[in-house]
């Protein structure tokens, strides 16, 4: 993936998608992440394997339904199947501040410059950008605001209530 | 089918504006008396000239809409679109208070 | 009122500036107006029928004489000389160019304003009651609640890209002069049986095509939780929300679908996981913000005046300006004062820009220097000393602000219909100059009496016209306007969604139909104290379709 920022640094991507269709013969080395539904379903064997695993969230799946698996995996990754839709905020905000997860947060899909200062604040560090998107300029979008006045991932009280 | 002429509202500054064609060069008019009309064939070529001037950021959304032929030039068909081409139908505020204090 | 701290005008100028280069970036073309919509509509920026719209935001319909003047300044720069009081208490601007509205948000910024969040499917400016502070019925003043709202709800990274828009208001008074109940969330100010102040939360009411009272899911929130409170059920709705269907959007289709007390489940369940949060407002925090909206210092007055009393027997103008624009204040010797900006000569809800300055000149010299903007698009004074009244009305009445209709039946609501907006099916507000034109003899209108005419130019019903007790909705028939009457809704605490009377009327048929809907109710009130809307309660629809279609 050319378009990728990491902990706010363009940086390349070494994890693959696994879709669950492949034979697992044919699975890739190295660290991968798989749909929910196959991570539900092949657990055990997917946990025997070396490389670091990662799970894919729809919009529509619950983050409780790996709250318990959080400390095995290094990568969850969130959809933004287009601009408008904002449910992985909220799913990105319930892994990082009530499930405690400490790995990598992905925004993929509909990523864009516009956005990236709310994905951050929510506990997203890991953005697939849109192929359009140009790395480097997209960067600054992260420092565009200075001032919040909500706790977030990144700030535990509202303004009214931070020392200084 | 109905004659046609192309609108949009003006990237710049919001305002709507008609498309003109002469020897296939495009240009957008406030008049809708000076829009270039068309069917069939010719409003192929104005569509195209409508969405090259969208791509290069002169206009938004342009769309087609039916016109009438009359002495005074083009008129919209629809009350929307007679709206749209000449303005609010009431007296703007400014206006409304000069004209009543001149009557008081 | 809330004074901004250095963080706060920060946050502005970073805001202005990351709207200077969106606007750059479509202008250049890397911003495609697809995406470019999203961001200028967070900005209140709309592309209506004849040019942009600017939508700029007044907190709790709280303005001071400076912010005044400063929107009669933008007016008259960069627009046509005046703009549009809301039934948000939002003011828009209807002629502002795209390469301008950069510098008209400094110019905002500079007074402590903005169009932050005016529009697009986020967290909308809280609204209240515009008598907030003021009232004699009041429980507890809700401005310092509503800031609190608008600073949680600010660029809330979360909820900023929600199903649909969602609004809010709070009351505190007994008498609701907010519409809580048509709002996606409602917050009622009560005290509970041991004394403690908190909110009835109702949830899911809204107008447009599917219009609903809002539900009570919880009969009584402690203050202090109020905002984990409301991130719970923003929470929930973020995540359950349809996305499938723009109409079915809204909360009020979730809550309607889920069923009202399994949402309330939902909410509580995420509520018991956050609700010693952040968010939790502690006692200091309440100190704090409290701290912004204490009372100013009144004058020890008494509750008379001779001039005031003779100018009532002397003056017959006076007299009945006196008797519908005034209102009683808490303090003794004071007064609030509705400026009407209902007359036969302007759109309602319309003021130009010499109006505006005007005005913020009337606050200052009479009202402490602020302002207040209703949700029936109408200003407020909310501090006149009564000895200053009739130099006051002298002013009001030269400025054409004076017209004795408050709550009356030529106070219309019109949304700008389809001489402005790009959604609207028919015109608003000639069918409410016609209306007023009418209905222009005092002695009529005062018996009459408390009666609301509300007007919406499409089904997405932005002129409340489901909530009037006379509701007029213009749609398009086979390229003709016309005109649906309901009957019976309420915007207060009574709130109710008016019924269809019947087929629709055209345009010039539509004000002998109000009439005639009028002399119903006269022929049939029990005595003049029967409000409409009460007579219309008890004889029910029948009497009216007949006289209408009989």
């Amino acid at each position: 993936m050319d378009s990728y920022i990491k902990d706010r640094k363009a940086e390349g991507d070494e994890w693959m998608p696994f879709t669950g269709l492949e034979e697992s013969s044919s699975l890739p080395t190295g660290d991968i992440y798989v749909p929910l539904e196959e991570w539900l379903k092949s657990r055990e064997s997917l946990l025997e394997r070396n490389g670091r695993l990662g799970v894919a969230l729809s919009n529509t799946d619950d983050p409780a339904l790996i709250k318990d698996d959080l400390d095995r995996l290094d990568l969850v990754v969130l959809e933004f199947p287009k601009m408008a839709d904002g449910r992985a905020f909220s799913q990105a905000r319930l892994l990082r501040e009530r499930y405690g997860f400490k790995g990598e947060i992905r925004a993929t899909g509909d990523v864009l410059y516009d956005q990236l200062f709310y994905m951050q604040r929510c506990g997203i560090n890991g953005f697939e950008l849109r192929n359009d998107q140009d790395v480097s300029n997209s960067l600054k979008a992260f420092d565009e605001m200075t001032v919040t006045y909500q706790p977030a991932s990144d700030e535990e009280f509202p303004i009214w209530r931070r020392e200084d | 089918m109905a004659l046609q002429v192309y609108t949009a509202s003006l990237l710049k500054e919001g305002l709507v504006a008609y498309l003109t064609l002469e020897n296939g060069n495009p240009s957008w008019t406030p008049d809708i008396r000076l829009a270039t009309a068309g069917t069939d064939s010719e409003l192929e070529a104005l569509k195209l000239a409508a969405e090259q001037s969208e791509l290069e950021n002169h206009v938004v959304a342009p769309y087609a809409i039916d016109v009438l032929e009359t002495e005074a030039g083009y008129i919209a068909s629809t009350k929307r679109e007679q709206i749209r081409a000449s303005g609010p139908t009431i007296r703007l505020p400014q206006d409304a208070v000069r004209a009543s204090r001149k009557a008081a | 009122m809330y004074q901004y701290s250095e963080q706060d005008h920060q946050l502005l100028l970073e805001r202005v500036a990351q709207f200077r280069g969106q606007v750059e970036r479509r202008l250049k073309g890397d911003l495609s107006e697809e995406e470019f919509k999203h961001q200028r509509l967070r900005n209140g920026l709309y592309l209506q029928l004849h040019a942009y719209m600017l939508r700029v935001a007044i907190p709790y319909g709280l303005l001071s004489s400076d912010q005044m003047r400063t929107l009669a300044h933008i007016a008259r720069k960069y627009d046509k000389g005046y703009g549009h009081f809301s039934t948000r208490q939002n003011i828009q601007y209807n002629w502002p160019k795209l390469e301008d509205v950069p510098d008209i948000l400094d110019d905002l910024a500079k007074v402590e304003m903005h169009a932050i969040q005016t529009s697009g499917n986020c967290i909308r400016n809280t609204t209240s009651d515009p008598l907030a502070g003021v009232a004699r019925d009041e429980v507890e003043d809700p401005r310092p609640y509503c800031e609190l709202i608008r600073q949680w709800s600010t660029f809330h990274p979360e909820f900023n890209f929600l199903p649909r828009k969602f609004k809010i208001a709070v009351s505190g008074a007994i008498h609701d002069r907010a519409a809580v109940a048509v709002h996606d969330i409602g917050l009622r100010l009560i005290k509970n049986d041991g004394g403690e102040t908190g909110f009835e939360v109702l949830v899911g009411g809204g107008l447009g095509r599917t219009p609903m009272i809002g539900k009570t899911i919880r009969s009584f929130l402690p203050k202090q939780d109020m905002l984990t409170y409301l991130e719970a059920i923003l929470r929930v709705y973020n995540q359950l929300g349809r996305r499938d269907n723009l109409y079915k959007a809204r909360i009020k289709i979730l809550v309607h679908e889920t069923g009202e007390e399994k949402f309330r489940e939902l909410v509580e369940a995420e509520w018991e996981k956050i609700k010693t949060s952040g968010l939790f407002i502690r006692d200091e925090d309440f100190a704090w913000i409290k701290g912004f909206f204490k009372d100013p210092e009144y004058e020890n007055l008494l509750d008379q005046d001779g001039n005031y009393e003779n100018l009532l027997l002397s003056n017959l103008d006076f007299a009945r300006w006196a008797d519908k624009n005034i209102e009683l204040h808490k303090q003794s010797g004071y007064r609030i004062v509705y400026l009407s900006l209902k007359t036969a000569h302007q759109p309602p809800g319309d003021v130009t820009a010499d109006q505006m300055d005007a005005i913020a000149d009337l606050a200052d010299k009479y009202s402490l220097g602020q302002i207040r903007t209703t949700h029936r698009q109408n200003l407020v004074l909310s501090d006149v000393k009564l000895k200053d009244l009739p130099a006051l009305w002298e002013e009001l009445a030269a400025l054409d602000l004076a017209t004795p209709n408050y709550n009356h039946v030529t106070d219309i609501i019109s949304c700008p219909g389809l001489d402005y907006c790009a959604l609207a099916t028919a015109r608003s507000i000639p069918i409410s100059q016609a209306i007023t034109a009418r209905f222009d003899d005092y002695d009529y209108v005062n018996d009459l009496g408390d009666v609301s005419i509300n007007i919406s130019g499409c089904i997405n019903a932005c002129g409340h016209h489901h909530v009037a007790n006379i509701g007029i909705l213009g749609v398009n028939k086979k390229g003709t306007e016309v005109y649906q009457l309901t009957l019976g809704g309420s915007a207060r605490e009574d709130a109710a969604i008016g019924k269809i009377i019947g087929p629709a009327f055209e345009a010039d048929e539509i004000v002998d139909a109000i009439d005639k809907v009028l002399s119903v109710y006269l022929e049939n009130r029990e005595d003049p104290e029967e409000t409409f809307l009460t007579t219309y309660r008890r004889v029910g629809q029948p009497l009216f379709k007949e006289r209408l279609y009989g």
